[in-house]
């Protein structure tokens, strides 16, 4: 029978402020999931031991945790995959990261929920309600299908680098949730949904780390939901108030004008303003070659770029 | 015979990193690789053009890999977001007929050749960091980094999305500690090595990417590291262009030579200093060149 030793992450505030790591070993058989697991060590060895969990079959998304390092639903982790990836060593168990822990495995997600609500993830159709419900075609449904299977676990959360800076960064289950609903057509939002998902720690301060697509148990790839609302912005006219909005237009332009990105665009047209602040930082870059000449570099074939830009249609 | 590849080298690496691509065209030889030049190809994106024209993003796209794919060779990158770019919609057209049919239509209609999807697009550091690679390596006879204290940085988008990437354990990735022991450094291991540098965002939020960017260059620092190598110019344009303006906004100092890849490389197989052109870089290489060799050198380091 398989033995492991398991290395826990404790915090009991009630009779310490400080965390401390707890080692228990357990005999178990060979289809033994990490939530079963700390549910027996709760049941047999220390009732102490907290962790919030519910349905246990990956779809209320209540028990993520770090397991090793990487975070995981607790529920659909093998301890024996584990082991098998990190050499049979202990299994280092820890609540998921940049949430508060309240004690042990349990964090107080009262931000994520924050989050989530401030994206209004419900729809809101334009108009008075039909008589009957309203159909929609399997290619529409089919566009949102990716974002409609988060469980709110947080997994996305416990490792986004953006969050980790920025700890009001709104972030990705929530902006999942925002294309779930922007991106559905019975809802009539859509423009303001892009206002409101465009603002200070919103869709443009995704840093593209793409740990949540990494972690995701379910799929979502939130990160792709974040680039879809970018992409509504532009649609809808409102990229261009933001300087990431800006940033990803100095792109469009280079491309138009030369095909390469023209660097030098770069910087003036993301922050028009700021930039005229950071003279002693651009002449330093300058006498390092790294501002190179203005006049676009043009590729071969241009033109067929330019008919390409022309003729391609977004279908967001 | 020398491997040919299309040899896609980026916008930076082109334009405000130079000296990234003189030194990769520099060692090519040395590697016995062929870089073929793909004058048409247009810039990636860099996932901006993705976030903003979806559609414009994997057309153009596919279009870099159609010329690959004409000229009969795989594309190489040096760059962990063209290395993205490219694979990613690669991905997509190859698993969805339907799809690369439509992307088609768009490229012929524009005059330009449409992709059968018969292609690859590879990173340096993964050409380099296989068994045959780091043997080829050991052919040439590295003149080595005398132990040169490295922290490999890898970022993010070489590893991430793994299911688009896929080369390595996005969690523990080995390459560039095996290609650092392999030159005769040795690695001074942290643990943000595979976190973001803040790039994307450095320039619409500057403040919270100098504090990503400041994970990794104070770890390297506590975990004793002479210098760092990263596989990205995007990454070395935060580590070092903006490693000054870090320090100011963390209120530390790092004092990081930053090494683009092709130049660790460089230094070990004793390619000439002057196609490195570290002058480029904005934090100094000194310190780096005096364990090496090369100069100015200073005494008394055991």
């Amino acid at each position: 029978m398989p033995q492991t030793t398991f290395d826990v992450f404790r915090y009991q505030p009630d009779t310490s402020d400080e965390a401390y790591r707890q080692k228990y070993e357990l005999e178990h058989g060979t289809d033994l999931t990490l939530l079963d697991a700390i549910l027996r060590l709760q049941n047999e060895q220390d009732g102490t031991l907290a962790v919030r969990y519910s349905c246990r079959s990956a779809i209320c998304g209540s028990c993520a945790c770090r397991a090793d390092g990487k975070t995981v639903l607790a529920c659909m982790t093998q301890v024996e995959d584990l082991k098998e990836q990190n050499g049979g060593q202990p299994v280092h168990v820890d609540p998921i990261g940049n949430f508060k822990p309240i004690k042990d495995l349990v964090v107080d997600m009262e931000p994520f929920w924050n989050k989530f609500k401030s994206v209004k993830p419900y729809l809101i159709p334009d108009g008075d309600a039909p008589e009957r419900e309203r159909i929609v075609s399997k290619e529409a449904m089919q566009k949102i299908y990716n974002e409609s299977k988060c469980v709110l676990c947080a997994a996305c959360y416990s490792e986004c680098n953006s969050l980790a800076a920025d700890p009001e960064f709104v972030g990705p289950a929530a902006f999942a949730w925002g294309f779930r609903f922007a991106g559905d057509e019975r809802d009539g939002q859509r423009s303001q949904r892009a206002k409101l998902y465009s603002g200070e720690h919103g869709i443009w301060d995704c840093t593209r780390c793409m740990y949540c697509n990494e972690r995701c148990p379910k799929g979502v790839d939130p990160r792709d939901a974040i680039e879809k609302l970018g992409g509504i912005a532009f649609q809808e006219g409102i990229a261009l108030r933001d300087a990431g909005g800006r940033h990803a237009k100095a792109f469009l332009i280079s491309l138009r004008t030369g095909g390469k990105l023209n660097e030098t665009l770069l910087v003036p047209l993301t922050q028009p303003i700021k930039s005229q602040f950071d003279i002693p930082f651009a002449l330093k870059m300058i006498s390092k070659g790294k501002a190179p000449s203005p006049i676009p570099h043009k590729v071969k074939k241009l033109d067929e770029v330019k008919k390409i830009i022309k003729s391609v249609k977004e279908t967001i | 015979m020398a491997r040919k590849f299309a040899y896609y080298p980026g916008c930076v690496a082109e334009f405000s990193s130079k000296e990234l691509n003189s030194t990769t065209k520099a060692l090519a030889p040395m590697l016995d690789i062929d870089l073929l030049p793909m004058p048409a190809a247009t810039c990636c994106g860099a996932g901006d053009v993705a976030e903003a024209k979806p559609n414009l993003y994997l057309t153009l796209n596919v279009r870099i890999l159609s010329q690959a794919e004409e000229m009969g060779v795989d594309i190489m990158t040096i760059c962990n977001v063209c290395t993205l770019n490219l694979r990613r919609a690669n991905k997509l057209v190859k698993e969805d007929p339907r799809l690369l049919e439509s992307v088609n239509e768009e490229l012929v209609k524009a005059g330009a050749r449409p992709y059968e999807g018969t292609k690859e697009v590879t990173h340096l550091l993964w050409y380099i960091a296989t068994e045959e690679g780091l043997s080829m390596l050991e052919r040439q006879g590295p003149k080595g980094l005398n132990g040169l204290r490295v922290a490999p940085y890898y970022g993010c988008q070489l590893l991430r999305p793994s299911s688009v990437m896929g080369f390595e354990d996005p969690d523990q990735p080995q390459s560039l500690e095996r290609l650092i022991v392999a030159l005769g450094g040795e690695v001074a291991d942290y643990e943000a090595k595979s976190k973001c540098c803040g790039f994307p965002i450095l320039l619409a939020r500057e403040n919270t990417a100098l504090k990503e960017s400041h994970a990794a260059l104070s770890q390297a620092r506590d975990a004793g590291a002479d210098c760092m190598v990263t596989p990205c110019p995007l990454c070395h344009l935060a580590m070092d262009a903006y490693q000054r303006k870090a320090e100011a906004a963390n209120g530390e100092v790092y004092n990081m030579p930053v090494l683009h890849l092709p130049q660790l490389l460089g230094l070990a197989l004793g390619l000439d200093h002057k196609v490195m052109d570290f002058k480029r870089h904005m934090v100094s290489m000194d310190p780096v060149l005096s364990v090496v060799g090369g100069e100015p050198a200073l005494a008394g380091r055991a």
